[in-house]
């Protein structure tokens, strides 16, 4: 009868807490006691998880002292920020991974109180490394969603910047923010992050790269559909702007959407220097990735197949320069092109200082050694050597992939059908691109839509008193940047 | 019937420049000077302005016609002569859409052939072209006319090619002007329209047209750069090729790119048939569109079911077309056909509507 009665430990062990604690217990750092021989409570918590000051100054200290009888009598004496009490098992599971220290009463019904005593390793804020600006903030994300946050939010500091937290994972549990200003952000934008993200079905959730690639429009793209940044200076601008942030939790990166392609040619350094500086500078970066995917092909398409487009001087030079070698052009390229790949592989996956020796062995040493050794023309090696350059001109990283990719089917058709082959690839490549959209936004965008509104900081970057209008193509729900009125400089005559 | 597309697939009034103008330029600016040149001589920019003015008007009719009847021609059809025999017109329509297809592919591949791989087999390039147009179909109307607008921008550059030959141009070769008897510039005028002809895919893409009253003067603005576009292509070769040697000359826009000349580059010929991919291949898609589309409203048949077998058997049409004299016979039938499309059937069913819409009135 007595026994009964009484929900001693047998009972208690059955229930999911007690399960709970028995699961973790097979962990080494899960630490698990009675805190005083006569006492009713006990005490659990992952060792590795929380931060032991919290633990030996704000809990077990106050708990030893005195003699409570209840659960929350301990929760008004405990001074620290979160504290809950709780029944639900699968709060207390998570918030036990989260590091909170579990405190509960062996004979009493099942419900636990729950410190938040969390401590989350994390490295200090640092210069960014893939966006590196000369002028300008030289903060960059870390890997804490927590911190990151706090980078935009004091860049940001209205209550209409909002942060929705997702968890996403059904291993990892990453917590995942979606950050956006209400009142500029299209909600329909917002939704269709929120909804693309909750429905990712995945066990881990890394990096931001995987959500990139996971609720892009197009999965199967070479051209990222999300713009990644690990600026949190370019990621406020952009919220500014009216789009939307995706930030992960040990990521240190965030993306940015929805996206055109013109805006992967954008630099922050292009708003941070004066206006003209930066738009012929834009500019000469989509000369650039032009070039760089196109220049290689084209030497192919033209020495295979219409040298007569060459004028007879420069001819001269390319026949005494290509005159000997045992190969017939797309051959050349091809090794050409594959032996900077290499380089440019091996080069990122070695630590830096060997990674400058891989450069200066592979692009000096085995280049002179190629054309001496009669295997390639020279002019090709300069193409081929430019072109490798342009395509690091980008500023977002993950388009410089895209260029590199998309630079062998051109060869392929230029080898096929010259001139007319590369026509053909980039017909196929600007289909590609007309169909790809961005959270459901024209990629090509203001091109095509053609969008003279927003060309205004597209190709160009015109001055800020020009920015007027943010751009239409999310369709922020509020427009206007700035309130225009005329300036007087402009009525003033000369000498007045 | 099919319901009216929905906001999110069209696109915007002004693109109809883009389309209009697009449709009208085609692989026949190679070759189309030579054709009117032989009807009114160095007075045949005077036949360019009279057909662009027609077809002005052509134009506008056009697009009376799918106003009124607020959707495609086909529904139009249907309302005005009944199911079965507005359904006739149709089928008849979307197959001359085809024929023009074949048409231009061809054209196109013997330009290819003659100017850069004689070897190249019709078949083969047949194939690659499909390809492309199958890509863009695939897309949808939206992606097709982006390709109009960018085949805009790709003209210009080449147009601008065209200022080389001025250098050695000997402008008394325009006068005296009105030498040629007004019926030999109508002749020409004639040759002309045909040129113009490609604007009748707007009797498809109108209900894709936001707002479409409002594209009307968007189109007729395309025209109007058309008609430059075309000004300019038969001025240049009048006034740089003597009268009988344009005569002999086929492609008198190619032949006048080899003058072309940079530090870099020449024989700009080779880039010039190269970048026109972009001005053909619009022309092709919007026809291959329009055309499944029409079958689409007559069978409820899916277009994108439809593509593949019409590019197979537009492939299979141009390899039997073996050489130039068989294009340019298949070629004077089809511009015959195109010329009472434009100046019979619009017209005429501009009439029959305007007065079956008093008669259910007065009734």
């Amino acid at each position: 009868m007595i026994k009964r009665n009484r929900p001693g430990p047998v009972a208690f062990k059955r229930s999911d807490v007690g399960k709970l604690i028995s699961q973790c217990s097979e962990s080494a750092d899960f630490m698990s006691f009675k805190l005083d021989e006569d006492s009713p409570f006990y005490i659990s918590y992952f060792q590795t998880l929380v931060d032991q000051n919290i633990v030996h100054q704000d809990v077990l200290s106050i708990l030893k002292g005195s003699k409570f009888t209840s659960l929350e009598e301990i929760k008004d004496a405990v001074h620290v920020e979160n504290i809950m009490l709780t029944t639900d098992v699968s709060s207390i599971q998570q918030r036990v991974m989260l590091g909170n220290i579990l405190i509960y009463k062996q004979e009493a019904q099942p419900s636990c109180l729950l410190i938040s005593a969390s401590k989350m390793e994390k490295r200090q804020i640092s210069i960014p490394e893939t966006e590196y600006s000369v002028v300008g903030p030289k903060e960059a994300f870390v890997e804490s969603l927590d911190t990151n946050i706090n980078l935009i939010r004091k860049r940001i500091p209205i209550p209409d910047f909002q942060v929705k937290e997702l968890t996403v994972g059904k291993l990892s549990k990453t917590r995942v923010a979606v950050a956006y200003i209400k009142g500029i952000a299209d909600e329909e934008n917002v939704n269709t992050v929120i909804q693309r993200i909750n429905d990712i079905n995945y066990d881990q959730l890394i990096d931001t790269s995987f959500i990139s690639q996971m609720i892009a429009d197009n999965g199967n793209s070479p051209f990222p559909q999300l713009v990644d940044t690990e600026r949190p200076d370019r990621t406020a601008s952009v919220l500014m702007e009216g789009k939307v942030a995706i930030l992960v939790d040990g990521s240190p990166s965030a993306l940015t959407g929805p996206t055109a392609l013109v805006e992967f040619f954008s630099a922050y350094e292009d708003y941070l220097i004066v206006w003209s500086l930066g738009s012929v500078f834009r500019l000469i970066r989509l000369f650039a990735v032009t070039f760089s995917v196109l220049s290689t092909p084209l030497y192919v398409a033209i020495l295979t197949y219409h040298y007569e487009v060459i004028p007879q001087d420069l001819l001269t030079a390319l026949v005494s320069s290509r005159g000997g070698i045992p190969f017939p052009p797309i051959l050349e390229a091809i090794v050409l092109e594959l032996t900077i790949e290499l380089l440019r592989e091996a080069g990122a996956r070695l630590p830096t200082k060997v990674g400058q020796t891989i450069g200066i062995v592979g692009g000096i040493v085995i280049g002179t050694a190629a054309v001496q050794a009669g295997l390639t023309s020279n002019v090709l090696l300069i193409v081929v050597a430019l072109s490798a350059l342009a395509s690091f001109t980008t500023p977002v990283y993950q388009v410089s992939n895209a260029i590199r990719l998309i630079r062998f089917p051109f060869l392929l058709f230029a080898q096929l059908l010259g001139l007319l082959g590369v026509a053909v690839c980039s017909a196929m490549v600007l289909a590609h691109l007309f169909k790809l959209t961005s959270l459901g936004r024209p990629f090509l965008e203001p091109v095509y839509p053609l969008r003279l509104t927003d060309m205004k900081d597209a190709l160009v970057r015109l001055p800020f008193n020009r920015q007027a209008t943010r751009p239409l193509f999310m369709h922020p729900q509020n427009v206007l940047k700035l309130q225009q009125h005329s300036s007087q400089k402009d009525s003033k005559d000369i000498d007045e | 019937m099919l319901p009216l597309p929905s906001e999110d697939k069209k696109v915007s009034p002004y693109l109809a420049f883009y389309i209009v103008h697009s449709m009208q330029l085609g692989v026949v600016v190679f070759s189309f000077a030579r054709t009117i040149v032989k009807e009114a001589g160095h007075d045949a920019w005077i036949s360019v302005l009279i057909a662009g003015a027609a077809i002005h008007l052509i134009l506008w009719m056009t697009y009376q016609i799918v106003i009124k009847g607020n959707n495609d021609i086909t529904v139009i059809h249907r309302e005005l002569f009944g199911k079965w025999l507005g359904g006739l017109l149709t089928l008849l329509l979307a197959t001359y859409l085809m024929v023009i297809f074949v048409v231009i592919m061809r054209a196109y591949i013997e330009v290819i052939q003659v100017w850069m791989f004689p070897e190249l087999q019709t078949w083969y390039m047949g194939i690659l072209l499909s390809i492309l147009v199958y890509l863009y179909v695939m897309g949808g109307f939206r992606v097709i006319v982006g390709l109009c607008l960018l085949s805009f921008f790709f003209t210009i550059p080449l147009l601008l090619s065209l200022l080389f030959p001025l250098a050695n141009a000997q402008f008394s070769y325009l006068l005296p002007v009105m030498e040629h008897s007004t019926i030999e510039i109508l002749e020409g005028t004639k040759q002309m329209a045909i040129i113009f002809s490609g604007f009748e895919v707007i009797l498809f893409c109108y209900p894709f047209i936001k707002q479409g009253q409002r594209s009307h003067k968007w189109a007729q603005f395309g025209t109007a750069f058309t008609t430059f576009v075309y000004l300019a292509a038969t001025m240049v070769p009048i006034v740089y090729f003597s009268e009988g040697q344009l005569e002999k000359t086929i492609w008198p826009t190619l032949t006048l790119w080899k003058i072309v000349d940079f530090p870099f580059l020449e024989r700009f010929e080779y880039v010039g048939v190269s970048i026109w991919l972009f001005v053909m291949l619009p022309n092709l898609c919007l026809y291959l569109w329009a055309a499944t589309r029409a079958l689409k409203q007559l069978f409820s048949i899916q277009q994108r079911k439809m593509v593949m077998p019409l590019l197979f058997l537009t492939v299979f049409a141009s390899t039997l077309i073996e050489n130039g004299i068989q294009i340019r016979q298949f070629n004077t039938f089809v511009d015959w056909i195109s010329f009472y499309i434009v100046f019979a059937y619009v017209p005429f069913v501009y009439l029959y509507q305007l007065i079956s819409k008093k008669m259910r009135r007065s009734e």
